[in-house]
C-alpha cells in the first residue's frame, strides 16, 4: 500500500493499536478467512431444523404454556423438553467428542433467534442448558466435561433428557457474582468446605433457570465466604445427591414457560472427582486464582451474552412480525394500516433494530471463535478432524484419552495460561455490547408492536403482549444491562485511560 | 399531586390514599391473578361505598359531582398501588361523560352508594377504543329511541362484571355512529370470557356478540362521535393521572428498594448509575406532576385551548410511564421482574393504559390535525 514503506512497521502497528484497535474493530474480517466453509452449510441446516421445530412445536404450544403457567404457577413443562430432545436439541452443539452432533457454537444464537421469535421462553429452555454447558467447559475439565456432556447425549437416546443449568446467583449477591472486584464485597452464603474426599456444600441459590428441568447443575461457590474471589470454587452437581434439593419457582412476569428455581444444599457431600475447579487446581495455572475467576467468568459470559443478545433479536423479531401482520390485515381510518406511512416507517424501524441487533451477536461470536470459548474447536483442522472422525472411533478410541490429567492440563495451557489479555478483554466487550444493545432493542420492539397494534396487541391471544412480557428479562439476567455496560467500560475503554477505575466509586 | 391544595382536595387525596394502602397494598398479587382467582369484589364494593364510581356524576344522579382534578387526584393515589381499580373507574367515568355530553343523564338509573351494589353502578364501554379509527362497528336498526343491535365488538371493558353498557353503533345510512345503551343481561348478548391480556388484570373486558339486541339510543341519532371528542380531552387527563400514579408507584418502591438492598459492600443507591436511574424515573415523575397538574387546572378554569393541552400531558405522560416503569423493574434487579414485588404489574399497566382511548399514533395524528383547523398549539 502507498506511504506502507515510509511509516514502517513499528509504525504501522503503533497505529493499529491505537484505540479503537484494530483487531477489535475487525474483528469479523479478521476471523472469517480462519473459519472452516462448512459451517455456512450447519448453520444454515440448523436454522431449517429451528424453523420447522417452531412450526411443530413452539409456534402451537407457546401461548397454552404460558396461559397454564399464568393459571398453575408450579406447572413443569416436561412435556415440551422431551420433545426438545427428541428433536435433537440438546446435543445439537455439544462437541462430537463429546458425543453430540457437533454443530458449531455460532450456529446455536441463530437457532435462539429463530425459537425466540416465536417464543423466548422456550429459546430459554433450549438455550439455558447451553449456558450450563458453557460454564462446564469455562473450566477446561476434560475429564468432567465428557462425563457431564455425555449425559446429555446418553439422555437423548433413552428419551429422558439430561440438562445443564448453572448456579451462580445467591440472594444476597446477584450482580457481584458477575464479576471479581465486586464478589470481594459482596454477601455471598454458599459455601464448600473442604472434607476428607471431598467438599460439603451449605448456602441457596436462587433464580437458576431450568433448574428444576436440569438433570446437572454447574454450581459456583466459595471455600472461604470472606475471601470469595480468591476461593471460587466450580462444582458438578447431579439430582438426587443427598443433601441437594429444589426449593420454589419463582413467578416472573415473563418467559414463564421456563423454570427459575431455587436450589437448597444442606450439608451436601460432593466428591472431588465432581470438581470442576477448584483453587488447588487454579494455583497450577500462570495467573492467580483471582484472575483465573475472573477469566473462567469471561469465558462463559463471552459465549453466553452473545447467546443472549441473540433472544433479544428473537424477540425484537417476533414483536416485529405481529405487527406486520397486524398492519397488513387491519384497517384503520379507512385503510390497511399498513399503507400508512407512518406505520410503514415504524415497521423499518423495527427491522432494522433486529438486523442490527444480529450483527451485535455475530460480532460477539467472531470474537469467540477468533479469541475465546470457540477457538481450538472452530481451528480448520480440529473442526474437520471432529467432524470426519467415525463415531466408534471417536467413543471408543479418543474418548478415554479425555480421562488423562494430561489432556485438562494441555486445554488450560492453552485456554488459560496462553490466553492474552486482550483476547478476553475483546470477547468480554463485545458479549457485553451485544447483550446490552440486543436486549434493549427487543424491549423497544416490544413497546412498539403494542403502540402499533393498540389494544388488540394487549390480549393474550394474539401473542404480541407475550413479546413485551419476555423480553424484559433479557435486560436484567447474565447481568443487568448496567453491570454489562460497565464491563464494556472495563474491556474496552478504561484500560487505556490512565487513572480509570471500575467498581471503586 | 400537586393539584391537591385546598382543603377539600386534600382531604380527597388523603381519603384515597388510605383507601389504596388499606385495601390495595397487600393482596395486590392475588387480585392480578384475576381471572384464575376470584375478583376483588369486596375491594370493589368498598370503592363504590366512598363514591369513586360516581364521582364525575351530578349529585342528583347519586354522584359525587366533582370534576376532572379531583377524578385525576384519586387514579393517581390509586394508581400507584393498583391499575386496575383505577381502570374499572376510568372506565366508568369515560361512559359517565359521554352520557352526561349527550344530556342523557336520565337514562342512569339511581346509583348512589349504599343502596345499589357497585355492579349497578358500573358501565362497561370499549374504553380502549376511538371508534371513529374502528374499522367494523356494530349494526343499528330501529328509529326513535329504540333500536336493535347486532354485530360483533371486541374489547368491552368490565361487560363480564357489569349489567350495562355504553355501545357505539351506526344506523345504515349514517355518516357517523351514534351511543347506545344496553342492558348486557338481554337475550341475543353473548359476553366471552375475560380475555386475559397484558396489564389491568383485575378490569376485565370481554368479546361481545350481539343478535338483534334492544338498545337505548343516548342522545341524538349520529352524534356519538361529538360526544366522545367532548368527553374525550376530560378523560386524557384520567388517562394522563393513571400513568402518572403507577410511575410514582414505581418510583418509590425503587427508592426504596434501593437504600436496602446491598451490592458490592454498600447500599446499592451508592452506585452512581443507580442514582442516575432512579433519577431518571424521578424527573419523569416529577414532570407528569407538573404537566398534570397544569393542565387540570386549565381544563378546570376551562381555559382556551384546554382540551390540546390534556392530549399532550396524556401522551407525553404515557410514554413517560412506560420507560419509567421499564427502569424500575430493572432497578430491583432480578426481584423487579417477579409478582412478589409490584414492579413487573406497573410495567404492564402502564404498557395497557397507553392504548386508552385509541391507538397511540392515530392520538398523535389527531392532535396535529387539530392545530392545523385552527386550534392554538399553545
Ligand atoms: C428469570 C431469571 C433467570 C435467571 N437465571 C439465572 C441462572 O440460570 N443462573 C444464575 O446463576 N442466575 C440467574 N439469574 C440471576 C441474574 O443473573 C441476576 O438476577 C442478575 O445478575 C442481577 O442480580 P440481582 O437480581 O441480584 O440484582 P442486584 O444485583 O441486586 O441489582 C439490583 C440493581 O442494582 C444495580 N447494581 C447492582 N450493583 C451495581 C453496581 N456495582 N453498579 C451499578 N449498578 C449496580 C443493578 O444493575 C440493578 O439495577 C436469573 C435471574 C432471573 C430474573
Amino acid at each position: 500500500m502507498k506511504g506502507d514503506g515510509a511509516m514502517g512497521p513499528n509504525r504501522s502497528k503503533a497505529l493499529l493499536e491505537r484505540e479503537p484497535r484494530f483487531d477489535d474493530m475487525a474483528v469479523s474480517l479478521l476471523a472469517m478467512p480462519r473459519l472452516p466453509k462448512a459451517m455456512v452449510k450447519e448453520t444454515k441446516q440448523a436454522v431449517e431444523l429451528a424453523r420447522r421445530f417452531n412450526d411443530t412445536v413452539v409456534r402451537p404450544y407457546a401461548l397454552e404454556l404460558d396461559r397454564k403457567k399464568h393459571e398453575d404457577p408450579d406447572f413443569l413443562p416436561w412435556e415440551f423438553v422431551e420433545e426438545a430432545n427428541r428433536w435433537g436439541l440438546y446435543t445439537l452443539c455439544i462437541p462430537t467428542l463429546f458425543g453430540g452432533q457437533g454443530v458449531n457454537f455460532p450456529a446455536l444464537s441463530y437457532v435462539l433467534e429463530e425459537l425466540g421469535s416465536a417464543c423466548t421462553g422456550m429459546s430459554n429452555l433450549v438455550g439455558v442448558h447451553y449456558l450450563g454447558v458453557a460454564t462446564l467447559c469455562a473450566s477446561w475439565n476434560m475429564r468432567l466435561m465428557n462425563k457431564v456432556m455425555r449425559d446429555t447425549a446418553e439422555g437423548e437416546k433413552t428419551g429422558e433428557p439430561c440438562l445443564i443449568s448453572l448456579a451462580i446467583t445467591e440472594p444476597g449477591a446477584g450482580t457481584d457474582v458477575e464479576e471479581v472486584d465486586l464478589v470481594s464485597k459482596a454477601q455471598v452464603a454458599c459455601q464448600a468446605k473442604k472434607v476428607k474426599g471431598g467438599y460439603v456444600v451449605n448456602g441457596r441459590k436462587i433464580f437458576i433457570s431450568n433448574g428444576h428441568l436440569s438433570y446437572w447443575h454447574m454450581l459456583v461457590c466459595y471455600e472461604d465466604l470472606k475471601n470469595p474471589q480468591d476461593t471460587v470454587i466450580m462444582l458438578a452437581i447431579h439430582n438426587g445427591m443427598k443433601g441437594f434439593s429444589f426449593g420454589r419457582q419463582e413467578r416472573k412476569m415473563g418467559q414463564k414457560g421456563c423454570p427459575a428455581s431455587e436450589l437448597i444444599f444442606e450439608d451436601c457431600f460432593v466428591p472431588d472427582d465432581l470438581v470442576c475447579i477448584n483453587p488447588a487446581q487454579g494455583k497450577k495455572l500462570k495467573r492467580s486464582m483471582k484472575e483465573t475467576h475472573m477469566q473462567v467468568i469471561d469465558y462463559i459470559v463471552a459465549a453466553s451474552r452473545a447467546g443472549v443478545g441473540a433472544f433479544g433479536v428473537g424477540v425484537a423479531r417476533g414483536a416485529y412480525e405481529e405487527a406486520l401482520r397486524f398492519a397488513g390485515e387491519t384497517e384503520v381510518d379507512g385503510k390497511l394500516l399498513i399503507n400508512h406511512e407512518w406505520a410503514q416507517c415504524m415497521l423499518a424501524e423495527m427491522y432494522k433494530n433486529v438486523a442490527v441487533g444480529r450483527l451485535t451477536y455475530e460480532e460477539a461470536n467472531y470474537a469467540n471463535d477468533l479469541l475465546g470459548m470457540f477457538k481450538v474447536l472452530e481451528w480448520k483442522p480440529i473442526f474437520y478432524y471432529l467432524k470426519y472422525m467415525p463415531k466408534p472411533i471417536m467413543d471408543k478410541v479418543i474418548q478415554p484419552f479425555l480421562n488423562l490429567g494430561a489432556v485438562t492440563w494441555l486445554f488450560r495451557k492453552i485456554y488459560f495460561d496462553w490466553q492474552k489479555e486482550t483476547d478476553y478483554q475483546c470477547s468480554s466487550g463485545w458479549g457485553s455490547l451485544s447483550k446490552f444493545t440486543a436486549t434493549d432493542i427487543g424491549v423497544k420492539n416490544g413497546q412498539l408492536a403494542l403502540e402499533m397494534m393498540g389494544r388488540a396487541g394487549l390480549r393474550h391471544d394474539r401473542g404480541a403482549e407475550k413479546h413485551l412480557r419476555d423480553s424484559k428479562l433479557l435486560q436484567i439476567y447474565e447481568g443487568t444491562n448496567q453491570l454489562n455496560r460497565l464491563n464494556l467500560f472495563k474491556c474496552l475503554i478504561g484500560r487505556d485511560v490512565p487513572g480509570a477505575r471500575v467498581f471503586e466509586e | 399531586m400537586k393539584i391537591a391544595q385546598d382543603a377539600e382536595m386534600r382531604m380527597l387525596d388523603q381519603m384515597a390514599a388510605d383507601f389504596a394502602a388499606k385495601e390495595l397494598v397487600e393482596a395486590r398479587e392475588d387480585h392480578d391473578r384475576y381471572p384464575f382467582l376470584p375478583l376483588f369484589e369486596d375491594v370493589l364494593a368498598k370503592a363504590h361505598e366512598v363514591g369513586f364510581f360516581t364521582l364525575l356524576l351530578p349529585e342528583a344522579a347519586g354522584g359525587g359531582e366533582q370534576g376532572i382534578s379531583a377524578l385525576s387526584l384519586i387514579l393517581d393515589d390509586i394508581c400507584r398501588s393498583d391499575a386496575s381499580l383505577g381502570g374499572i373507574i376510568f372506565t366508568t367515568a369515560l361512559a359517565h361523560e359521554m352520557i352526561l355530553k349527550a344530556k342523557s343523564e336520565a337514562l342512569l338509573p339511581p346509583v348512589a352508594s349504599g343502596d345499589h351494589s357497585y355492579r349497578e353502578a358500573l358501565i362497561a364501554c370499549p374504553s380502549f377504543d376511538n371508534p371513529g379509527e374502528a374499522g367494523n362497528l356494530l349494526q343499528a336498526k330501529g328509529k326513535g329511541k329504540k333500536h336493535m343491535l347486532s354485530g360483533s365488538i371486541e374489547y368491552v371493558v368490565l361487560a363480564g362484571l357489569c349489567g350495562r353498557a355504553l355501545l357505539p353503533a351506526k344506523v345504515e345510512g349514517d355518516e357517523s355512529y351514534s351511543l347506545f345503551l344496553v342492558d348486557l343481561t338481554s337475550p341475543g348478548v353473548e359476553v366471552s370470557e375475560p380475555v386475559f391480556s397484558l396489564g389491568l388484570h383485575a378490569c376485565p373486558a370481554c368479546d361481545l356478540e350481539l343478535k338483534g339486541v334492544e338498545a337505548t339510543l343516548v342522545g341524538r341519532q349520529g352524534e356519538g362521535r361529538a360526544y366522545f371528542d367532548a368527553a374525550v380531552d376530560k378523560m386524557f387527563l384520567a388517562a394522563a393521572a393513571m400513568a402518572t400514579g403507577i410511575m410514582k408507584g414505581s418510583f418509590t418502591e425503587a427508592f426504596e428498594y434501593s437504600l436496602q438492598r446491598h451490592q458490592g459492600g454498600w447500599e446499592i443507591i451508592n452506585w452512581s448509575e443507580v442514582r442516575m436511574l432512579l433519577a431518571s424515573l424521578a424527573i419523569k415523575c416529577k414532570v407528569a406532576d407538573m404537566l398534570l397538574s397544569e393542565a387540570c387546572r386549565a381544563a378546570e378554569a376551562d381555559e382556551a385551548g384546554w382540551g390540546l393541552g390534556a392530549r399532550a400531558a396524556a401522551i407525553h405522560v404515557q410514554e413517560l410511564a412506560c420507560d419509567a416503569t421499564t427502569d424500575g423493574i430493572q432497578l430491583l434487579g432480578g426481584n423487579g421482574y417477579m409478582e412478589d414485588y409490584g414492579q413487573e404489574k406497573r410495567f404492564r399497566d402502564a404498557k395497557q393504559i397507553q392504548s386508552l382511548l385509541g391507538l397511540t399514533p392515530m392520538k398523535r395524528l389527531d392532535y396535529i390535525r387539530r392545530i392545523r383547523e385552527g386550534e392554538k398549539p399553545w
